[in-house]
């Protein structure tokens, strides 16, 4: 081995030179001066070119919507694992769910509608474009009323069909500024339906508002800038007679001739799955 | 003929083992008798057995030959009997050479899986195992991503594992290439010649000798029966395994075999583990150790950050990963042997094949080149130099080509010198050799005739006809070198007088003449011209040449009519009373390329000693011929001389040259060898045994050089092994001094050395900058987890973006900053001090990682949040968002604009962000390459489309990125997104600092050389 076996000066802290890391006080003053000149340059080019940035940002509409071509959906009640499970004879069980879904449908009450929204043209897309420069703030939303949601309104009945084990699920669909979602005025609508082998287990279903559809009134979304008192539409299912004690995969998802749904990958592009399991006791 | 007596032995006990050796000797030296060729008086060749290479502990070559008898139980006449030759067989084996041990081939690969960094990416890899077995188990979605990274992770170990064992199983191969590329001839004699120790007993006839050639000196040496030194290896009377007979029989008893004999134990050493690691391999251990010293400070920190901020412990160990996957470079150990087996292959054009590819550069980094002589510095051929007739001094043509001045040839003496020379020789060219030009054509002869006749080929021409001209009537062998006679019937017919040549040590010779030839008349010889010849015997002796005097006679055709009958026994004609023709004069010349050579190693700081066996004078009149001892420069002995004042007197530190020869160094300490290294510059080692090569090469080391070694003989190989970088002749060099060496010079010549030197240095320049490339993307690779785990940002760069940073795109532009040329004139600055001017020193990894890898992570920030930005997500928006971002289960996240985002476009979402990531830092890595091209002169001045291959990596970045961000099927499965084409344009101002400032470090590092500039950002 070739390497000098000399004394080593110590390199932490060098007494007779006063050296700290192999550099006296002077020196390191001088480089983390450089390093501070240095940094508070680049900091300041950072900051400059995220300004000049933010300064060709759009407020109301983002640059650009790559990866929203199919907007989500998903349901209310929500729960991490997509899982409606319990007992209608235990209210502790679904108490929880229509709590949610209370709470959920709070702004839908038909007299906040009434009192923030316009009563638009159904069927049509409520087109509300800027003119040139001037914008035309703030936009103004479409009312979706709570009643529209009939049975699962959670007017008449206050469970949402959970007592009686015909329980309601809503279904949104994400919302996406600029968003057409059918043409030659058909709304787009949800269908929900089972997996292969629980198509028996599933039975009857009910759409509110009638067909499961979301009027093409509520569309386009002008984001949460322009359109502040915006309503998002939702469609609400009713399982009528779900077989009891089994679980059924739900699949729902929507139909429209403009969106399609997302690819493999994407579980709640255009559709919505989730698992629904009433478990009764009594026979 | 007499010749491979000992090969042909050997041969037998090769493949017959041990039993009948005396016999067949006995039989060889009986075919000698039969073969009536030589007049031999040859003696028995029993052979024996043991002696040890450390201590030498036996005296065999000492003692008696009736103790020699009692020590071996064997008998010199009769040899050993049947019976006890096959108990020494069983007892020590097969005379043969046990194939050295080398490292099995699966330990070598897995010696090149289990590197420090590759130990690192084994725990990065398990750790992601884990995380998948864990997240598996809880069903989480996305949990094969975990997998994947594993998989990537070994598959990445294990295809660089294999890249760096190929390229070692190449390296180690290339010595089998190269045998099949140089004349194998004599190898392959040497190869079967597997001789055993031998002692020489008995009588021989010193004059004749056994000459035994080839592996261990460079010039055949002659053996005698007697003991000549107490070392074993240097005595006369012992004959070593793997060397050649080539002339003359010997008896001997065989005293070792197999791996017990020198060569065996040489063989063994050499092979054997204590190999000393190159100064690039502790360069590069050195710089691994740091990196994955920093790799598991910064992992461990952040490890600790992340549970103390309150990630969860599973969190927490892939962010370690991550970090460790971030900031280790992978393609860095690629990329170096990349290099160096560039350089390695571009050396092996110019005749330097390269055993250890860590060679290279060490080769770079030598300070003192230990030099041969013989066919490393000279040309390894007699050639005549210098002629002397009519009084002068008469320079000849020694040049390789004969491209030099001849001299003139008009006189009338020069033609009788020319035909005495022409005569008196007994040499000849082996037939059909016609179109081979005269210099390379092969003689039958020994070295002096050879020269003598390659010359008078050239002057006079056809030599063979000239003889058969002069029918030859009878010759008298006394000896080649001390007389040599013939009579010779004249060529004219006419004329009946018998003309008598001679030739021999130029003092003999005169003692026999009585006249000179001067300008074609025979002038009687007095003082005068005695003197005159003195003088020019000394100048030409001084040159180190070998001299020789020619003269002839015609003798009186009455007392000699035709038909005389010449009797060589008797000597009934005259060998005194004749007239001296002239001197000629050998010298193996120096190559024509070495002065140029040694000049350029001068100025590049490199000291060349010579080591040689041969005469002082002789190796000091090469020397100062070669530039080794410059012109002007005085030995010791030479101020004596001038002053006319004792050799004691004169102040060691006045005379910059000096020549030691073998006898005075053995009588030096290492301290004083030490001492006179250090205050000569110029040394030459005259006389030197291949052992005390060893002795010089330690000195040198001990004054902290770094030593290149020149050797062709097997006991070279210790030093060869010694030294940092061992160099072995192609051509004459011997297997065990290849096997020793660390390179080979395929031409034997010197300067090509010069050419590794040159090589060696670019390349430690261009590793340089390839590192500093490398080194700078971990900073961007790093900083994106530093802020994801701080600010918890969505992550802007993956794992699997960085392996392809790191192993794909960047590899190329690293590579082709090897074919960058020199910035300066390399060869005109100082080696490089091992100690102080690291491969990766401190300004480099600063400068790298704080400054140009900070602009880099600011470019990719810049381009994320940009990305970002225009997809919906402020900035502000981003911090803190990691929690919600990453949470599978919400479909419905909203952005800066409201919308609402499912898992899986956030995810896309991501990939877009490492894929924006990647390119920003491959923009800026282009911007990278261009400044790494130059430390120091501004890249204007390097010329920005000089390197080729650069440019073309450059294209292949980014072609290669665009593949990976626009072919399909990449976002599933490498998380490449195609990204909008504005995001590639975002980096691009980074770029352009990158460039600028680079510029403005490198115009103040010119500026201002020395001043707080230069020393802190100059690397």
């Amino acid at each position: 081995c070739r390497a000098d076996t000399g004394a080593k000066e110590p390199y932490f802290w060098n007494p007779r030179t006063h050296e700290f890391l192999g550099r006296t006080a002077s020196s390191w003053g001088l480089i983390l001066l450089f390093y501070l000149v240095f940094y508070i340059f680049l900091g300041g080019m950072f900051i400059l070119t995220m300004y000049v940035m933010l300064l060709t940002l759009d407020d109301y509409k983002p640059t650009y919507q790559d990866r929203l071509a199919t907007p989500g959906m998903m349901i209310r009640p929500r729960s991490e694992a997509m899982e409606i499970l319990y007992n209608p004879q235990d209210t502790e069980s679904w108490d929880r769910y229509t709590e949610a879904l209370d709470i959920f449908l709070a702004p839908y009450n038909n007299s906040v509608q009434v009192q923030n929204n316009d009563d638009c043209l159904p069927d049509n897309y409520f087109i509300q474009e800027d003119s040139g420069e001037v914008r035309n703030n703030p936009k103004r939303s479409c009312q979706f009323n709570r009643t529209s949601l009939d049975a699962c309104s959670g007017i008449i009945d206050r469970t949402y069909g959970y007592q009686t084990g015909q329980p309601c699920v809503l279904i949104k669909l994400n919302r996406v500024i600029g968003m057409l979602p059918g043409k030659d005025g058909q709304s787009p609508y949800v269908t929900c339906g089972a997996k292969k082998e629980d198509a028996d287990a599933i039975g009857e279903l009910a759409f509110y508002p009638p067909n499961g559809t979301f009027n093409l009134m509520y569309f386009p979304y002008y984001g949460k800038k322009a359109q502040v008192n915006y309503s998002q539409p939702l469609v609400a299912v009713k399982f009528l007679n779900i077989s009891v004690n089994t679980d059924v995969n739900v699949e729902c998802k929507i139909n429209s001739n403009t969106l399609t749904t997302g690819g493999e990958r994407d579980k709640f592009a255009g559709r919505v799955s989730f698992k629904l399991r009433i478990t009764s006791s009594n026979n | 003929m007499i010749k491979n007596v000992v090969l042909q032995t050997t041969h037998f006990f090769y493949e017959k083992k041990i039993t009948k050796s005396i016999f067949y000797l006995q039989d060889s030296y009986n075919m000698f008798e039969m073969d009536g060729e030589g007049k031999w008086n040859a003696a028995y060749i029993p052979f024996i057995v043991p002696f040890t290479i450390g201590q030498f502990l036996q005296d065999d070559h000492e003692i008696t030959i009736e103790e020699l008898e009692m020590r071996y139980t064997t008998s010199v006449t009769k040899g050993l009997t049947s019976r006890m030759a096959s108990e020494v067989l069983e007892r020590d084996g097969p005379n043969e050479l046990l194939p050295p041990k080398g490292t099995p081939e699966y330990i070598k690969f897995a010696r090149q899986l289990a590197g420090g960094l590759q130990c690192l990416m084994w725990v990065a890899a398990v750790i992601c195992f884990i995380a998948f077995g864990i997240e598996f188990s809880r069903g989480t979605l996305g949990c094969f991503d975990d997998l994947y990274l594993a998989i990537t992770l070994i598959t990445v170990v294990v295809v660089t594992g294999c890249f760096g064992y190929y390229q070692e199983f190449k390296s180690t191969n290339i010595i089998a290439s190269f045998k099949n590329l140089v004349p194998q001839v004599k190898i392959w004699k040497y190869r079967k010649c597997m001789v055993i120790s031998v002692c020489i007993l008995g009588q021989l006839e010193a004059n004749l000798g056994l000459y035994l050639g080839g592996c261990w000196e460079s010039e055949p040496q002659s053996k005698t029966p007697e003991c000549t030194h107490e070392n074993p290896l240097e005595t006369k009377n012992i004959a070593f395994f793997s060397t050649t007979c080539l002339e003359g029989v010997a008896t001997g008893t065989v005293i070792n075999t197999g791996d017990r004999t020198i060569i065996g134990r040489i063989a063994s050493l050499a092979s054997g583990v204590g190999n000393e690691k190159t100064p690039i391999a502790i360069e590069i251990e050195h710089f691994v150790d740091i990196i994955a010293g920093l790799a598991i400070f910064f992992g461990f920190t952040f490890f600790v950050v992340a549970m103390f901020i309150g990630y969860a412990f599973l969190e927490a160990m892939i962010f370690f990963m991550a970090i460790v996957v971030a900031y280790v470079p992978e393609g860095l150990l690629a990329t170096v042997t990349v290099c160096l087996s560039l350089t390695a292959k571009r050396l092996a054009r110019k005749n330097c094949v390269v055993k250890n590819l860590e060679a290279v550069e060490t080769l770079g980094s030598t300070s003192v080149i230990c030099s041969d002589k013989t066919g490393t510095l000279t040309q390894n051929r007699m050639t005549v130099a210098h002629l002397w007739f009519d009084n002068v001094i008469h320079a000849a043509d020694t040049t390789e080509d004969q491209s030099g001045q001849s001299f003139d040839q008009s006189s009338e003496t020069w033609r009788s010198l020319a035909r005495v020379a022409a005569l008196c020789n007994r040499a000849i060219f082996k037939p059909n050799q016609e179109s081979l030009p005269i210099p390379s054509r092969i003689v039958v002869g020994d070295a002096s005739e050879t020269a003598l006749l390659k010359f008078t080929e050239l002057t006079i021409g056809n030599t063979m006809e000239y003889r058969e001209r002069f029918k030859k009537v009878v010759e008298v062998p006394f000896n080649s070198t001390n007389k040599f006679q013939v009579i010779h019937e004249l060529e004219d017919p006419l004329d009946l007088r018998y003309l008598l040549v001679m030739k021999g040590a130029p003092e003999r010779i005169l003692e026999r003449c009585s006249t000179i030839l001067i300008k074609g008349q025979e002038l009687p010889l007095d003082e005068q011209w005695r003197e005159a010849f003195q003088t020019a015997y000394m100048d030409l002796g001084g040159l180190g040449e070998r001299v020789l005097g020619f003269c002839h006679i015609y003798m009186n055709e009455k007392e000699f009519p035709r038909g005389y009958k010449f009797e060589s026994e008797e000597m009934n004609f005259p060998t005194s009373g004749l007239c001296f023709a002239g001197l000629i004069s050998m010298i193996d010349p120096p190559r024509a390329t070495v002065p140029d050579a040694v000049m350029k190693c001068r100025t590049a700081g490199i000291r060349v000693v010579m080591v040689t066996g041969d005469h002082p004078i002789t190796a000091r009149a090469i020397a100062a011929n070669v530039g080794i001892i410059s012109e002007g420069s005085e030995t010791i002995e030479d101020i004596a001389a001038r002053k006319r004042i004792p050799v004691e007197q004169v102040n060691k530190r006045d005379a910059r040259a000096c020549v030691i020869n073998g006898g005075q160094l053995k009588d030096m300490s290492s301290e004083e060898l030490d001492e006179a290294l250090r205050s000569h510059p110029e040394m030459v080692f005259a006389r030197t045994s291949p052992q005390q090569k060893l002795i010089i090469v330690e000195s040198c080391q001990r004054l902290g050089s770094i030593v290149a070694v020149t050797g062709d003989g097997v006991n070279d190989s210790p030093a060869l092994k010694k030294a940092d970088i061992g160099i072995a002749m192609g051509i004459a060099g011997s297997d065990a001094a290849k096997n020793a060496a660390d390179m080979i010079l395929l031409d034997d010549n010197f300067a090509s050395i010069v050419t590794g030197v040159e090589q060696g240095r670019l390349i430690f320049d261009n590793l340089k900058k390839s590192i500093a490339y490398t080194l700078t993307k971990n900073i961007p690779e790093l900083t994106p987890y530093l802020i994801y785990i701080t600010v918890s940002v969505p992550l802007p760069l993956g794992c699997i973006t960085i392996l392809f940073i790191e192993l794909a795109t960047d590899i190329f532009p690293s590579v082709s900053l090897a074919y960058e040329k020199a910035e300066s004139d390399i060869m005109h600055l100082k080696p490089r001090n091992p100690r102080k001017d690291r491969l990766v020193n401190e300004a480099l990894a600063v400068y790298s990682y704080f400054q140009i890898g900070a602009i880099q992570s600011f470019a990719g920030f810049t381009d994320y949040f940009t990305a970002m930005a225009q997809e919906g997500w402020y900035p502000l928006l981003c911090v803190g968002l990691r929690s919600q971002w990453e949470n599978v289960h919400l479909q419905d996240l909203q952005d800066s604009y409201g919308q609402e985002w499912t898992y899986a476009q956030r995810l896309y979402q991501e990939y877009t962000c490492y894929t924006v990531f990647f390119v920003s830092i491959e923009i800026c890595q282009i911007s990278d390459v261009l400044i790494r091209k130059t430390r120091r002169l501004s890249v204007f001045q390097q010329g920005f489309f000089r390197n080729k291959v650069l440019v073309s990596a450059i294209v292949f970045q980014l072609l290669l990125g665009n593949l990976l961000c626009y072919c399909p099927g990449m976002p599933n499965i490498f998380n490449f997104m195609p990204i909008r084409v504005q995001w590639w344009f975002v980096p691009v101002p980074y770029g352009i600092l990158i460039f600028v400032y680079d510029e403005i470090r490198k115009l103040g590092v010119r500026r201002y050389p020395g001043s707080w500039w230069d020393q802190e950002l100059y690397y």
